[in-house]
């Protein structure tokens, strides 16, 4: 044991194999829920759920989270969304790859860092809402059922993304 | 045969619930292994300089992809039991577009940022919190965001299907892109120095070569069974969209009713009704079975023979028609207008029909009654309902909409849950639903411009509703007797005033007791409350206005009064007859009488029956009928339960119309 927190991460997996285990777990759950995966409603829905701890009548009232009912994280992309964490927290342990930190270029600030971090969180979660889904929910699971709006938010997600790429690159020079 | 949650309709229970987060285990465990709690990683596709992301991203597509096209193939699962999400392509391009610009800017995407946080990474806590306050931001301004979220709404589409090529066929061409996206990649790494350790490795020699042939074998797969089945790919779904279209699956009742008299061999004609239903009456010669039983019990019928399918009317037998036909059946029909159109057609004495009948025809029916019904009697007819109704489930409303008993029964002691029955005071104190008030709808009526019978203007609507202690944020839930339009009558002051969620109790209040839900003749308590007085609502129409738009495309004009005053044939009013170019739709049409119990017809009916009448959901729809009562029951299934988007409602109706001499009337 003493050893082992000697010595550094171990290796990344090899991506194909990484990418076969992660194309067997959507099979899975296509199998047994008959729903693809996702994330970005479990975040949703426990933003929704903080919010009306704040102004409670408001929520119930709104439009779109009201939909929800009283117990917005009631659902079963919510169980998926802590799933992903503790599944991640194992792997992360097991490969010794838990560190607290700011991932940065060495050059770029935690400030700017984290100010993009916040601002590309905020367009991805209305995004997400928007297009019914995020890179799991339509990117991943969508486009492996072939389906034609997927796929084009998958294109789409790139196309933004390169477009884009160039503006924040400073946050990870070195 | 697999059923899943969503099949099942279990999505919500607990063990769905546990299951999703097992399944989330697996998740997030893969995410990290390919290193996804970095977000350096992550970002790193971006710049050409790690192409992991698009490496795993595309394994997982065409492994899962290949998974359920071979399962669906080996008949392991049915489309019915995977839920598949609408293309939406306005919402998909303009959501993807700035979700990616999100994603390079933030370097997570909402799962792996759960991941990165595991890992410790505080700018994936920091993304996590942005995505949240982006949600929130969504809701608040979903009202304006509306017409985005819907734009380009085209249901579930299929990739292969847009293209006109098989599924296996679009999947062979994916896996082809991503293996060639995976060998550009490791040749993009190499070059640059980063990696690129599988460039021309045996590993990922053998691994394309296992996924092409994976691929290639679905291919062989669909080839051999095309000859003998032809469900599966895109022509053989047109194929069958093309014969609903024709009404070749169809079979009248009369050439059914000949070819059983001939006792034809290989015909097959098939009850799916309850064996309750079956043994109170059938068609003489067709035998019981369940829907759920018929692949089993049709198995090696495939096309062999012919199979007609019957209920009492068409919806069952069309679904089981469709089912059977991906199956491989191209063999099964639907008997036209269902044993209530047998019953009609084919049953009834000659004596009682309003044609004139020739002595050929009245033979001919006199020969199928002596067959079909052994002795001169009339069959035990049931009269309108396919099934029994059924209890209520607790399924939350879409407000504005109906509300199931079951539902509100679970939500009744909720502080925003406001009952309001419209029914007749000494009703109501002979028994009513706990903490309801009991209204008339003609409280909120009266005369506007010498025009008796007009919904209130929002002032005196607000005033009633203050009264009643509603605030706009209350669920509201209208609750009628034995006619429907009562309640809807009330829901047009709700829509006037802009009220967000607002509902009528589905069934009604005969339905609740039925269903033995809870009942009081205690009063409630109620504290005046002050509800804000909106703008004049934009749904509500003058003559001047109908006027105007007389011959105006897209755009119809409905009377929904009972016919024979849209023909003119009775007059109550000034005038008879109808506006010109008006089409008929008694309101009438959209019920159905269970025992004590009425109801709105199921949604599906209703939206087949206007399908027919109004061309799009985007077509201006006028309604009225005499006084604004019945028409609110229209506007009510056409706006919010079939979701019609320009719907407006003529109040005066037909008592201003007849009166007003200078309009035109037709008759």
């Amino acid at each position: 044991m003493i050893m082992k927190e000697s010595m550094g991460p171990k290796p990344y997996m090899n991506p194909y194999l990484a990418g076969v285990i992660l194309g067997l777990t959507l099979l899975a759950s296509y199998l047994i829920l008959g729903a693809g995966l996702g994330a970005s409603s479990g975040i949703a829905r426990i933003a929704a759920y903080l919010e009306s701890g704040l102004v409670p009548s408001h929520v119930g009232s709104s439009e779109y989270f009201g939909a929800w009912g009283k117990e917005p994280l009631n659902y079963y992309l919510v169980y998926m969304f802590f799933g992903v964490f503790g599944g991640g927290l194992v792997s992360a342990f097991l490969s010794r790859r838990l560190q607290f930190q700011v991932e940065r270029g060495r050059k770029a600030s935690i400030k700017f860092r984290l100010v993009l971090a916040l601002a590309g969180g905020v367009l991805a979660g209305f995004a997400s809402r928007l297009a019914q889904g995020c890179t799991s929910g339509q990117a991943l699971s969508g486009s492996a059922m072939l389906l034609s709006g997927s796929l084009v938010f998958l294109i789409c997600v790139f196309a933004g993304g390169y477009a884009a790429a160039w503006f924040v690159r400073r946050q990870w020079h070195d | 045969m697999i059923s899943t949650f969503f099949g099942l309709d279990a999505l919500s229970s607990s063990a769905a619930m546990l299951t999703a987060f097992v399944i989330g285990l697996a998740f997030g465990f893969s995410l990290e292994q390919a290193g996804f709690g970095s977000s350096r990683r992550l970002a790193g596709i971006f710049y050409f300089r790690d192409m992991t992301v698009l490496k795993v991203m595309f394994t997982a597509v065409i492994v899962a992809m290949l998974g359920l096209q071979y399962a669906s193939e080996l008949g392991l699962i049915k489309e019915e039991h995977l839920f598949f999400m609408p293309s939406i392509y306005g919402a998909q391009i303009v959501g993807g577009l700035i979700f990616g610009v999100g994603f390079v800017m933030g370097a997570w995407c909402p799962g792996t940022a759960a991941v990165g946080l595991a890992s410790g990474r505080l700018d994936a806590l920091v993304f996590l919190a942005g995505a949240g306050i982006g949600s929130i931001f969504f809701n608040e301004f979903f009202g304006l965001l509306k017409g985005l979220y819907a734009w380009g709404d085209r249901g579930v589409r299929f990739a292969w299907q847009d293209l006109g090529l098989s599924a296996s066929g679009f999947g062979f061409l994916m896996v082809a892109v991503a293996l060639l996206m995976f060998w550009g990649s490791e040749y993009l790494e190499k070059r640059r120095a980063a990696g690129g350790t599988y460039w021309r490795s045996p590993f990922l020699r053998s691994f394309s070569v296992v996924m092409i042939l994976l691929a290639l074998g679905l291919m062989a797969m669909d080839g051999r069974v095309a000859g003998e089945r032809p469900a599966g790919g895109a022509a053989s779904t047109s194929a069958m969209l093309a014969e609903i279209e024709s009404a070749k699956d169809h079979m009248e009742p009369e050439e059914l009713a000949d070819r059983l008299m001939r006792r034809e061999p290989g015909l097959m004609v098939i009850d799916i009704r309850s064996a309750e239903e079956y043994a109170g009456f059938h068609i003489r010669g067709a035998v019981p079975m369940s829907m759920a039983d018929l692949p089993e019990l049709l198995a090696g019928r495939e096309n062999q023979g012919i199979i007609v399918l019957y209920s009492n009317g068409m919806t069952h037998p069309a679904q089981a028609r469709d089912a059977l036909f991906r199956m491989g059946f191209t063999n099964v029909y639907i008997l036209t207008d269902g044993l209530v159109g047998f019953l009609d057609r084919i049953l009834k004495p000659a004596s009682l029909r309003t044609d004139l009948l020739s002595e050929e025809q009245t033979a001919r029916i006199n020969s199928w009654r002596s067959y079909f019904l052994g002795a001169d009697k009339t069959p035990a007819a049931p009269a309108e309902p396919e099934k029994p109704l059924a209890v209520s489930q607790p399924v939350p409303p879409a407000w504005p909409g109906l509300v199931e008993p079951a539902w509100l029964a679970e939500n009744l002691g909720s502080a925003d849950i406001r009952v309001i029955e419209v029914r007749a005071q000494a009703q109501y104190n002979g028994g009513h639903i706990p903490g309801s008030v009991c209204v008339s709808h003609d409280n909120f009526r009266g005369v506007v411009a010498g025009i008796s019978s007009m919904l209130q203007p929002s002032e005196l609507l607000a005033g009633h509703m203050s009264l009643m202690g509603i605030k706009p944020a209350d669920q509201v839930v209208l609750v009628y007797d034995d006619k429907p339009h009562d309640a809807t009558l009330v829901a047009m002051a709700f829509a006037r005033l802009g009220h967000g969620r607002f509902g009528i109790l589905n069934g009604g209040f005969p339905r609740w007791a039925q269903e033995k839900r809870p009942v009081t003749t205690e009063l409630p308590q109620a504290q005046k409350s002050q509800y804000p007085v909106p703008a004049p609502d934009t749904f509500t129409v003058t003559y001047k206005q109908i006027m105007e738009n007389l011959k105006a495309p897209n755009h119809v004009i409905l009377d929904v009064r009972p016919t024979e005053y849209y023909t003119g044939e009775k007059v109550d009013e000034a005038r008879g007859g109808h506006i010109p170019g008006a089409k008929n739709r008694p309101y009438t049409d959209d019920l159905v009488k269970y025992g004590k119990v009425t109801m709105l017809k199921p949604t599906e009916e209703l939206a087949k029956a206007y399908a027919s009448l109004v061309p799009s959901k985007q077509t201006t729809v006028v309604i009225h009928c005499r006084t604004g009562h019945q028409a609110s029951q229209t506007f009510f299934v056409m706006r919010y339960l079939l979701g019609y988007e320009r719907v407006l409602w003529y109040d005066a109706g037909w008592t201003e119309w007849a009166a007003r001499s200078e309009l035109p009337v037709e008759k």
